[in-house]
């Protein structure tokens, strides 16, 4: 059984032969020299001699600069979600300052669209719901404050390390007031939101496959590392071992995520509300309770339901925060083959020093001791940690990985076609202080990221995956920018920040009765809630992210249900029936030539007017006409794909 | 039928996707469907399947089959008394743990001698046709854990449905229909992960027909403007323009797959609600299966377009009926719920079997668990993961048998016990499929709906 476990983990792996070269990623980020290449003008940044070395190696060229047209397009599209309007592009293709590109990145990272936009990328990350989704689909109702706080994060330029901390141990940092206090416990939410099994009738089974959830997420988004096999065996790919596991345990052991941990089990929350509406609320509570006893008089009644009335008057609901807090400490024994109920030896809290270079982590005695892990996490001599994140943000840029598996980078993750480059960018990351905004623009300014899908046919032929990145690979846009950008375009966009939008029964579960009015609501998509039990049927066909576990790398899909999506919804009819109003009241002496400029941000040909024109002509009512020529620009690949 | 699903007309970029690692299928699975090709039987699976296709019938709640098909005399005999054998580690519910006789009986019924109650006339008229095993198992003793455990082999992890993996072993058999529907499904525990592809490709998700009665619908199969002939003429100039795009870019198999959605999408939307309109059945198989009068109506009718839809080539049809979880009122809520599950599911399985289908279509029959023997309150079971009844018919399976036992009180799988890992073994064995060697790899690891569990039941099979 044991045997069979392992084997089940390692998968049809057995028989490999796995050397150090599996441990790549915990050796220490090198400051690479760039490469010397043949065609050193065509570099941009530091970051194109790597993979140009890798490019003229294989004995090609890079592919040539796209259009200007076209790469205003994809940079609107690759940082805020939303195509460019006509105005947009137009102000862009008359801008012939040198820098105008650069000029553009800033401007766009300065947006809060762009915050929504690579919000959403990490909530992938974070496997954010709304609720718990699972055996019980209870409602996380303050969640959306972790997810507006990872919103204003990107928006801020917070310093990724510090942005780490906050996730796991934001409530153990100082804070010098209230409004420091919340701002350090939201990011909390990253350890709380996971998916769990909250009616266990084994509430110790339940804790420590919670306490599995958070650290398996953890492992995953931030070291690449997959964590939870040592549950039940030493890793014998990754260098973790049983007692590691059981070392990391014990820190989230000693960690609070539920307050309750019978059916239905409960989630911690923090009461950050202001002291004095405190006391009003706990008076209120008091008060209620009177008045709902069976003994409380009629008139009793009424004088305590002004009496509370007068209370509430003006006062704030509580400000809650989904997180975790602090248990008392406790060191926890090796679980043998993962069950509890057969116990080995003790471990002492720690980190695994297979991760640390041999260097001890220090464990606080009355501290679980998570501020230390994620110190260490988020700490630049971490190896891990600096490489994981800037090939995330390459992936979401590019389509594609350096390590072609963003959330593995252990013995059974992929490696990186160009280590050297992955380094570099990894030491930049590290002394740009932790910039995301940094790594956008360097990585988008440069000559490969401005490369155009038209390659050499035999670059294609030879490299169909793109490993070289010597051209940009074509991709179709996401599930939120499809919906965001068709209601951005028939100009029904709610830009309303923030917030949120769950509704909750009073028995705490998840109301999805709502979603089909959540889904009708012209609000970005980031916006809408996230029911981790069913979903929206159009987010999910576009490989939406699938809540239930960290993703850093979105599959997508071409299926029917795609096609039938954008052929019958009522958001693509509502859209399009929208923007046919608009043509008709423009008053535009070629109509079609408009929209579809409009649309997909370029002349219309003369052969697409004359067919626009007569398709128009010949559907019959004038409204219906522009609405079904809408859907047909909308459903198009051109509008479709980031090119 | 294809391998891998309804794209497989394109057969370059299939490869393509294999080969695109991380979003793609991996090497592993590309080897393997290259070396069946080279062996030149591209779409056959490794063993010779005698099920094509599987309807499930899920009796959402836990009915009691101690009571339906698992009559034991200690329990009519001791009752009121404490069960004498050791009561479960892990209960639902604190429990007193007396014995509760059942309020109903059971008889004999067929060649088989299968025991069935009293308050199931119609399938006790068809024991013939019918496996039951009566040492069914499985881990978790709530209904949200025990219903993923039974859809998707874990109660921990989100993974596949079993479902998905078979659509995504074996692909589809009309490519105009979805490979895998389930019909009004449980929106709680579980929910939607109950017929989640979870890791594999997004096509191979049960699509959902929900709503009330006959308004239960495919999303997004309606054309709100109900005009085909127009919609006819905005695919025209979609598919003129989409060509136009193509030819400047040269040849990219993943635009030639979207154009080709469009129309694959627009054939569904004639098929189907053709495929899921009931109306058209002929008055006697209407009341075959009970959908022409109350209570069996709205079931009778769900499981008669689970027919339509089978018949039609959908691999996997899931119908569920709610909510057995009787932990009081058992008498009144299990009378109520048999009179309304019993016509239908009766009537399905003649129906299959006088059409020729029953051979080439399996047929399961069970809940998240079963009940315990032993009372909640006077008129109540608890739930009972440790041992209960499920049957099954068609696609391969022994009829008329019975196999496994509990204990002498009903309460734990004793001889022969099959968890839910060995059902999956056994189900996945029937389609033609090893569940040891059919693996995905996601994340680094080879996953199969087995896990590292399972063994395939062959006592069971014909």
């Amino acid at each position: 059984m044991v045997l069979r476990r392992i084997i089940g983990c390692l998968g049809l792996a057995t028989g490999f032969l796995w050397g150090a070269e599996d441990y790549w990623a915990f050796a220490p980020v090198s400051n690479s020299t760039p490469p010397t290449v043949g065609n050193s003008n065509w570099a941009r940044e530091d970051l194109d001699r790597f993979v140009l070395a890798g490019i003229e190696k294989g004995g090609y060229l890079p592919t040539k600069t796209a259009e200007k047209r076209t790469l205003v397009r994809r940079a609107y599209l690759d940082l805020h979600g939303l195509p460019p309007t006509a105005a947009q592009i137009t102000t862009f293709l008359q801008d012939e300052r040198e820098d105008a590109w650069e000029k553009l990145i800033g401007e766009l990272l300065e947006s809060p669209r762009y915050g929504e936009r690579w919000g959403r990328h990490w909530l992938d990350v974070a496997r954010y719901a709304d609720t718990n989704g699972m055996d019980e689909d209870i409602a996380h109702p303050s969640a959306w404050r972790y997810r507006d706080y990872v919103i204003a994060a990107f928006n801020e330029d917070k310093p990724f390390d510090q942005f780490i901390i906050e996730q796991l141990a934001g409530d153990l940092l100082p804070a010098k007031d209230l409004e420091e206090k919340r701002a350090r416990t939201v990011g909390l939410g990253f350890l709380s939101v996971g998916p769990k099994m909250l009616a266990c009738d084994d509430p110790d089974k339940m804790r420590r496959d919670i306490v599995d959830e958070q650290m398996d997420t953890m492992g995953r988004a931030f070291l690449g590392m997959t964590i939870g096999c040592a549950r039940c065996h030493d890793h014998k790919i990754d260098p973790i071992s049983i007692k590691d596991y059981y070392g990391l345990a014990g820190i989230f052991m000693s960690t609070k995520t539920l307050t309750k941990y019978s059916v239905v089990a409960e989630f911690h929350e923090h009461n950050l509300t202001e002291e004095h509406h405190k006391k009003r609320w706990q008076e209120v509570n008091r008060l209620e309770a009177v008045r709902k006893k069976k003994e409380t008089s009629k008139e009793e009644k009424k004088r305590l339901g002004k009496e509370i009335a007068t209370l509430t008057k003006d006062l704030p609901v509580p400000f809650m925060v989904m997180g975790v807090s602090e248990y008392p400490t406790q060191n926890i024994k090796v679980h043998l083959r993962g069950d509890y109920l057969t116990l080995g030896e003790e471990v002492s809290r720690g980190v695994p020093s297979a991760w640390t270079d041999g260097k001890k982590i220090i464990m606080p005695e009355k501290q679980s001791g998570r501020l230390e892990l994620a110190r260490w996490i988020a700490s630049a001599e971490n190896p891990l940690t600096s490489r994981v994140i800037v090939n995330r943000l390459w992936r979401w840029h590019f389509g594609r990985g350096i390590v072609p598996t963003p959330d593995n980078f252990g013995g059974l993750g992929e490696r990186p076609t160009h280590p050297a480059l992955l380094d570099h960018l990894a030491h930049k990351f590290v002394k740009s202080g932790w910039s995301v905004k940094a790594m956008h623009r360097l990585m988008m300014n440069s000559a490969i990221y401005r490369q155009s899908t038209q390659a050499d046919p035999a670059l294609s032929k030879n490299d169909p995956e793109n490993k070289l990145f010597a051209r940009w690979q074509r991709r179709r846009v996401e599930s939120e920018v499809i919906r965001d950008s068709i209601l951005m375009k028939s100009n029904r966009l709610d830009p309303t920040v923030g917030g949120s939008m769950l509704v909750v029964q009073p028995s705490k579960y998840a109301d999805r009765g709502h979603l089909k009015a959540h889904s009708l609501v012209p609000r970005r998509t980031v916006y809408l809630p996230v029911y981790r039990s069913s979903g929206y049927d159009g987010q999910k066909a576009f490989d939406s992210a699938d809540s239930a576990v960290s993703d850093g790398n979105r599959r997508s899909s071409t299926v029917a249900g795609q096609a039938l999506y954008l052929m019958n919804s009522e958001l693509m009819h509502e859209s399009s029936k929208s923007l046919a109003e608009i043509v008709i009241s423009q008053d535009s002496p070629n109509p079609t030539s408009w929209l579809i400029n409009h649309l997909l941000g370029r002349e219309a040909t003369e052969k697409e007017c004359l067919q626009g024109e007569k398709f128009v002509n010949d559907y019959g009512d004038e409204k219906e006409a522009w609405s079904a020529f809408a859907r047909v620009l909308f459903s198009s690949n051109e509008f479709l794909y980031i090119e | 039928m294809s391998l891998f699903g309804y794209q497989a007309g394109l057969p370059l970029s299939r490869r393509e996707m294999l080969l695109r690692s991380g979003t793609g299928f991996g090497a592993l699975a590309l080897q393997a469907m290259l070396a069946r090709e080279a062996a030149g039987k591209s779409n056959a699976p490794p063993l010779p399947g005698t099920a094509k296709r599987v309807i499930f019938l899920f009796m959402h709640g836990g009915p009691s089959t101690v009571d339906l098909f698992d009559p034991k005399p200690l329990l009519s005999r001791d009752t009121g008394k404490p069960f004498p054998l050791k009561a479960p580690r892990i209960t639902s519910h604190k429990s007193k743990n007396l014995l509760l006789k059942s309020p109903w009986s059971c008889q004999q019924h067929g060649a088989s001698g299968a025991q069935v109650c009293d308050l199931l006339p119609n399938i006790a008229s068809i024991t013939d046709d019918l496996c039951f095993v009566k040492s069914m198992h499985c881990s978790n003793s709530r209904h949200g854990g025990a219903l993923l455990e039974l859809h998707t082999g874990s109660d921990t992890f989100t993974r596949p449905s079993m479902g998905s993996w078979i659509n995504y072993g074996l692909g589809s058999e009309n490519e105009n229909l979805p490979g895998f529907i389930t019909i009004n499904p449980s929106g709680s525990h579980g929910g939607a992960g109950a017929w989640s592809s979870a890791f594999l490709p997004a096509k191979y998700t049960g699509t959902h027909i929900s709503g009330k009665g006959t308004e239960m619908k495919v999303p997004f199969i309606d054309n709100p403007l109900h005009d085909q002939t127009k919609q006819r003429k905005e695919l025209d100039l979609l598919a003129s323009f989409n060509k136009e795009h193509l030819t400047q870019r040269g040849a990219n198999s993943e635009l030639e797959s979207r154009i080709a959605s469009y129309e694959l999408a627009f054939k569904m939307q004639m098929e189907v609600p053709g495929v899921q309109d009931i109306s058209s059945e002929p008055a006697h198989v209407k009341k075959l299966y009970g959908a022409d009068a109350d209570p069996t109506k709205s079931f009778g009718e769900q499981c008669l377009m689970a027919r339509r839809f089978s018949e039609a080539g959908v691999r996997f049809v899931q119908v569920t009926h709610r909510y057995w979880d009787s932990h009081g009122n058992l008498k009144k809520e299990h009378e109520k719920l048999s009179a309304e599950m019993d016509k239908p599911v009766a009537g399905l399985i003649t129906d299959l079997k006088q059409r020729g289908l029953l051979d080439e279509t399996l047929v399961l029959w069970g809940g998240e668990f079963g009940r315990t023997p032993t009372a909640q309150g006077n008129d109540g079971r608890d739930h009972n993961p440790h041992g209960f009844t499920m049957f099954m018919a068609g696609g391969g399976i022994k009829p008329g048998t019975v196999y496994g036992s509990t204990d002498d009180y009903g309460y734990y799988a004793e001889d022969k016990p099959v968890h839910f890992h060995d059902l999956h073994a056994t189900i996945l064995h029937l389609m033609g499929i090893d569940h040891e060697e059919f693996t995905h790899r996601y994340a680094g690891r080879d996953f199969r709906l087995t896990d590292v569990e399972g063994k395939v039941v062959h006592g069971i099979i014909a």
